[in-house]
């Protein structure tokens, strides 16, 4: 958000205010904003008919005890209930809480120590570039197929290594929580680069003046660091780790593929429910609202707590 | 730029108007259409063509040469083989959603034996009584005849049948002076630890406890052969498995882990992975479907010959019956299928004696016509020489129209109880009241 | 810039800063081996025979190669007829969100109008959108209206979920061009859609270009939606068909391991070569300078 942006907000607000009422022929009245909303309609009524309109209907199934092939009756939140009961569920929120947290965490860490490192001009710079990209243009599911092959028992690699050097005792596809690490981790390498190229680009938008003057005013690195790149950072970190969270917060073909279809999610208890099961269809709506509900929470939280801005405004 | 944006007038001087901009949109879908148009014409059905799913071909390409040759005989209409997933689990889901879609063009279904009861209590599958009269029902295996009978109709033809089998390596067993293979399971410990010890192979007994459908089979034949089950025999609607007998079957299980016959890799273990271990000599013995003993001596595992390959049935504890968990597939018709003349008459080829006895000769699939076992090519086969006495005593897993909640339950216990994250006490306790909580909803 | 205060503060320790330089390209070759080890190992896998395969991590490292996975793979018309689908879905999907995602877009980085920011959060929303939350209303609706198993049950909500990052991404390329060129084309009569199709569309065609790459690749790698509304071998794109390759009891290890490198050799060739690009369209939206 550039100042002068600012300040047309302000503009287009204040006239706003004063012309408040019939806004309708305000607005159709002027004909380059009805061409505005021309323009805007067809790909609006894409997203609310295809997004907005089913998570309604989401909702709608999830106070109901509906099945895949025919609508129930009204039984208010009994599902929610059942669902809040159900160790499986529980089992998925809890692991996709430890991986949200784990991985948005080492990815930011690690993103932001690589940022810094090459926020350079060196030789190859394009090669690193490049190499980095293709992790993050990998498909996630087969990145999962992949990872799996390494972590097989008796042919993967991974697997292997880790035995001989005495970091595991059972293989890693045995062990959920061997399976949660494994899975925060291709996560981290599956993205970290895209958060370093993100932090790297913020990076370059700080002028070198800035710190020249606070090396002048004698500031060392530490307080440079924690007083002008954090700073001057904030809205890029807001908005990378924002992405972020809400992306791992849904992860689904990763654990999906990866773990044999064994590591639980929320969202592969409601691909289970809602697919699999016969019986646990009115289920897998609630935790689909759910998940629609409390991801909306944490952009919220984003929004309101941590100021980010979403750089709609003009 | 000046020049620019006056060839922009010279061009046009007209206001952008709506309908233009309905002509750019319009542009667009018709666009996105033909491409849909275009790209969309590819799944069969209709007339000359007959729609039939099943997972993928064996190793040895049986089911593609069978297609053919019906093919080559011009019935007037061709066989397509539609390849499904491997996985019994992900093919069902595939198919069930197929139907519930409404939109399957599918025409026969290969169908797994644990699929007839939850598609016929759909009315997904013809009701074939009257095309498969009992005077030629007779003449197959009772219990995959039973997996294609609910609710006193029959709604397939038994296709193949798989019973769950011990492996043995011949040569390791002798060398450590065993002249036979284990009957019961304790005798199986104790001898896959000492030729472990002798001879230093890798692993003892290597099976499929992996979170999947191949787990309950695994998991319910321990069971079966401790003297539990699932369901009363007599009141499908009664859940049993809460039992001494069911939680020491669960018990000895877990036990193959904890003393050190089968690695702890075990519980993520399915059929492809017991494959590599037992033939590529990793393994002293292995449980495994009879279809693995054509791998021997293959290309892909040239270490293991098959003269080294012994079979048998599963062992049992002390006293009990034998048990096999039953497999196999069965051949079913899409109710809403306008070619049920066509499809009959595929059925009727495929699961004509000599189509089953080339199968079981070439990859040791087993045929589902008593009579077959005793004919000599096929009696010479060692999973029917030495296995008979596994196909003679499969049991079937529970018929129900909510079988796929069931197993779900059962692969988490299962594999829970094998990894040591729950007693199999506790167990058999969460899966009586689970079960029943899925019996009781159902109905 | 950054270079040229490296060199004034390292003046007179050139013994230290070269240390670091090589510390510094060490830790570099460290970095992009450990991005692309994953890769390199899956390429071993690829071209070694089932039987090294089966037989251990080590015997792979060293087997003589092989390209029977890739016979296998080449030989599967499934594998042909899913890399054709996987081009089409993801071919039609980027045209799509490109056609109503510049216009869209468009509107709200130069046009005044009310509720703009309503709008623009409606459209961001949808990018923290958990997709598995509206597969089971969207396949009753898509069986309702007959589109269950084709192209547009993929091409559809691949074009809801791929919208938003094309609209983002737009607004940030259109909001960089210089504001003076439309106002001079308008000031000689034209139109706004004109001032749209013949000033800014060239103007921004690289930045067009970049989100047709981020859009096509988003597409390219779906899986959720392909595997559920998708039941037919015929319209399979690859990224379901991969984790299925296997025989009736076995998983073909080689052939996965070949067909992740196929379908992965257009998305290198692709960063390669506009690494540049992807990198500033994938930070147009998120960084503001």
């Amino acid at each position: 958000m550039t100042s002068s942006d600012r300040e047309s907000v302000s503009r287009v607000k204040s006239e706003e205010k004063k012309r408040r009422g019939g806004w309708f022929r305000q607005e159709f009245g002027n004909p380059e904003r009805r061409m505005a909303y021309y323009m805007v309609l067809p790909a609006l009524i894409i997203i609310v008919a295809i997004a907005f309109f089913p998570i309604a209907y989401s909702v709608l199934l999830s106070v109901t005890d509906s099945t895949i092939t025919g609508f129930g009756s009204f039984v208010g939140l009994e599902n929610y209930i059942e669902m809040f009961k159900n160790p499986d569920f529980l089992d998925g929120l809890k692991n996709t809480l430890i991986f949200t947290v784990a991985s948005v965490t080492l990815e930011f860490i690690i993103g932001l120590g690589i940022a810094l490192a090459i926020n350079r001009a060196f030789r190859g710079r394009g090669l690193v570039r490049a190499a980095v990209l293709v992790p993050w243009a990998f498909p996630t599911v087969i990145s999962a197929v992949m990872w799996r092959l390494m972590f097989q028992d008796q042919i993967g690699i991974i697997d292997e290594a880790a035995k001989a050097i005495g970091l595991i005792s059972n293989p890693i596809l045995s062990s959920n929580t061997l399976m949660l690490i494994g899975a925060t981790l291709v996560d981290v390498w599956k993205t970290t680069p895209f958060m370093a190229l993100l932090l790297l680009a913020g990076l370059q938008t700080i002028p070198g003046e800035v710190y020249e003057a606070a090396r002048v005013d004698g500031a060392n690195v530490t307080q440079r660091f924690f007083r002008i790149t954090l700073p001057l950072l904030k809205s890029t970190i807001l908005v990378a780790v924002l992405f972020r969270t809400l992306d791992a917060y849904r992860v689904y073909d990763l654990f999906w593929v990866m773990s044999g279809q064994q590591l639980e999610s929320l969202s592969t208890f409601v691909f289970k429910s809602v697919r699999i099961s016969q019986l646990l269809f009115p289920q897998g709506n609630a935790a689909a609202v759910f998940i629609f509900v409390t991801a909306f929470l944490i952009a919220l939280i984003f929004i309101k707590v941590f100021g980010m801005q979403t750089g709609t405004e003009e | 730029m000046t020049r620019r944006s006056e060839t922009l007038r010279g061009k046009s001087g007209r206001k952008f108007n709506r309908r233009d901009f309905l002509k750019m949109s319009g542009a667009g879908l018709a666009g996105a259409a033909v491409l849909g148009a275009t790209g969309c014409g590819g799944g069969g059905g209709g007339s000359g063509e007959l729609i039939f799913s099943m997972g993928p071909d064996d190793a040895q390409g049986t089911m593609a040469t069978l297609i053919k040759r019906f093919n080559d005989q011009n019935k007037g209409f061709k066989v397509t083989h539609r390849v499904m997933p491997a996985d019994t689990g992900q093919y069902f889901d595939k198919l069930r959603t197929e139907f519930q879609a409404q939109s399957s063009d599918i025409d026969v279904i290969g169908g797994d034996v644990i699929w007839p009861a939850q598609l016929a209590a759909n009315g997904w599958i013809a009701d074939l009584t009257d095309k498969f009269p009992k005077s030629e029902q007779g003449k197959f295996l009772e219990a995959p005849l039973a997996s294609v009978t609910y609710q006193g109709k029959v709604y397939g033809v038994p296709w193949y049948t798989d019973a769950g089998m011990l492996y043995h390596r011949k040569d390791l067993l002798e060398k450590s002076g065993f002249s036979e293979p284990p009957k019961t399971w304790a005798e199986l410990k104790e001898m896959a630890n000492k030729v472990v010890q002798d001879q230093g192979v890798k692993y003892g007994f290597v099976f499929q406890g992996d979170q999947y459908e191949g787990g309950v089979c695994n998991g319910l034949e321990y069971i079966w052969t401790h003297g539990g089950d699932v369901l009363d025999p007599n009141d499908p609607n009664k859940v049993i498995i809460d039992s001494p007998e069911a939680a020491a079957g669960l018990a000895t299980e877990a036990s193959m882990i904890s003393s050190g016959a089968a690695p702890q890799a075990v519980s993520t273990y399915q059929e492809s992975q017991t494959d590599p271990a037992f033939m590529n000599g990793t393994s002293v013995f292995a449980r495994n479907w009879p279809y693995m003993y054509a791998l021997a001596g293959t290309s892909d595992y040239p270490k293991v010959k098959p003269d080294q390959v012994g079979m048998g049935p599963l062992p049992v504890d002390d006293g009990n019956e034998l048990a096999s968990c039953l497999g196999g597939w069965d051949m079913l018709i899409n109710a809403n299928s306008d070619m049920q003349d066509e499809a009959w008459e595929f059925i009727k080829f495929m699961t004509a004696p000599e189509q089953m006895k080339f199968r079981a000769v070439k990859a040791t699939v087993l045929p589902t016509r008593t009579a077959l076992l005793s004919d000599p090519d096929i009696k010479k086969l060692p999973p029917v020489a030495q296995g008979s006495p596994a196909i003679r005593h499969t049991h079937a897993r529970p018929v129900s129209p909510y079988y796929s909640d069931m197993s779900l339950e059962m692969q988490d216990q299962f594999n829970a109880s094998l990894k040591g994250d729950v007693s199999p006490e506790k167990a058999v306790k969460t899966l009586q009241s689970n079960l029943e909580r899925i019996i009781q909803q159902g109905s | 810039m950054a270079s040229a205060t490296t060199t004034t503060t390292t003046k007179g320790a050139t013994g230290r800063s070269s240390r670091n330089l090589v510390l510094f390209y060490i830790f570099l070759v460290l970095f992009v081996l450990v991005s692309l080890f994953p890769l390199l190992w899956v390429f071993r896998m690829s071209i070694t025979t089932k039987s090294d395969l089966l037989a251990s991590p080590l015997v792979t490292l060293t087997a003589p190669p092989t390209s029977t996975s890739y016979n296998t793979v080449f030989g599967n018309p499934d594998f042909i007829k899913a890399l054709r689908n996987s081009v089409i879905v993801a071919g039609t999907t980027t045209v799509i969100c490109l056609f109503f995602g510049a216009i869209c877009a468009y509107a709200i980085a130069r046009l005044r109008f009310r509720f703009k920011s309503s709008i623009m959060t409606l459209i961001l929303a949808i990018s923290f959108f958990p997709a598995v939350a509206i597969i089971a209303p969207l396949f009753i609706q898509f069986t309702a209206v007959g589109i269950i198993n084709t192209y547009w049950a993929m091409i559809i909500p691949d074009t809801v979920f791929a919208l938003p990052l094309t609209i983002w991404i737009l607004v940030a390329f259109f909001k960089e061009l210089p504001r003076d060129l439309e106002e001079a084309a308008k000031v000689d009569g034209a139109t706004t859609l004109q001032a749209f199709r013949k000033v800014i569309v060239p103007l921004a065609a690289p930045g067009v270009f970049t989100t047709a790459i981020l859009t096509f690749i988003f597409a390219w790698n779906e899986f959720l939606f392909a595997n559920t509304f998708i039941f037919d071998a015929a319209h399979y794109p690859v990224t379901v068909v991969i984790p299925n390759f296997a025989t009736v009891y076995t998983i073909d290890y080689g052939s996965q391991a070949a067909g992740a490198v196929v379908v992965t050799i257009p998305l290198v060739i692709l960063v390669l070569i506009f690494q540049r690009r992807i990198v500033s369209g994938l930070t147009a939206g998120a960084v503001k300078g």
